[in-house]
């Protein structure tokens, strides 16, 4: 990006980078994938602690890890999704972060 | 933590060992993988702020556990069996180090999914006792688990409890 005070002068082309509001809002997805290491209670009580989940709902997704192989763990902003993906590593679990498709 | 039999107390010497093999590509792909899988740039943006933190993270739990392993002794009542004794605040580094160990030694010795399902008799060459320390860990892993899920464990670590007065 150039400074402010370069623009209009003569020879300088100002480009400026528009995040458009849809791009704002579009929810980040978080998910875990599934490890043959990792025990499932060990996940199941990653999940309570780092969403707050009850042990009923975490065991539910780990459940959904260790047989499907991924779950979507947790839908929302962008900074969010990134403080739970760096929680979830900071446990040894595989997580990543996308785009929500819908 | 009391109780622990012949074969835990020597894979639990070996666990600073293991632990110090964090730094091998393989396992560090595993230890601290990528937020994304598409997106390279928040990737690198991830790799230069959030990765030193959680390289720190590993690492003080190793150093932790490793310092609470030297009081690793038999117990007096039973000579075959050893005990440590550690502060509840050490909890989440022992399960850090512990789940750390068994994702190494998994790496190091390509043991997958179907491996850890195996008889350890069909197991051969360096899987045998890759996976048997892995489950080795898994089992104290497991206790501390269980413990931290009991419903009746929501006291903060730490609590002081009253203090009592000093009889005169």
């Amino acid at each position: 990006m150039t400074p402010s005070n370069a623009a209009g002068q003569p020879g300088v082309i100002q480009i400026v980078e528009t995040i458009t509001k849809s791009e704002l809002s579009t929810p980040w997805n978080v998910v875990v994938h599934n490890d043959p290491i990792n025990l499932m209670t060990y996940v199941t009580m990653v999940l309570m602690r780092v969403f707050g989940y009850p042990r009923a709902k975490a065991n539910k997704m780990m459940l959904e890890v260790h047989n499907l192989g991924r779950s979507l763990v947790w839908s929302g902003g962008r900074e969010q999704a990134e403080h739970y993906v760096h929680q979830l590593h900071g446990y040894q679990l595989l997580a990543t972060m996308e785009k929500s498709s819908t | 933590m009391s109780g622990i039999n012949p074969l835990l107390a020597g894979c639990l010497h070996e666990l600073p060992r293991i632990l110090e093999l964090r730094d091998n590509p393989a396992v560090r792909a595993r230890l601290l993988p990528p937020p994304t899988a598409e997106d390279a740039a928040i990737n690198q943006e991830w790799k230069e702020s959030i990765e030193p933190d959680l390289r720190h993270l590993l690492a003080s739990a190793s150093e932790i556990i490793t310092r609470d392993l030297t009081g690793l002794k038999p117990s007096p009542r039973a000579p075959d069996c050893c005990f440590v004794t550690f502060p509840n605040t050490h909890t989440a580094a022992w399960m850090s180090a512990l789940n750390q160990a068994r994702l190494i030694l998994s790496v190091l010795a390509k043991v997958d999914e179907i491996d850890m399902n195996l008889p350890y008799s069909q197991l051969k060459g360096e899987k045998v006792l890759a996976v048997i320390q892995i489950d080795a860990f898994g089992i104290l892993l497991n206790q501390f688990v269980e413990r931290e899920l009991k419903p009746s464990r929501r006291a903060k670590p730490n609590h002081p409890g009253p203090k009592r007065r000093k009889k005169q």
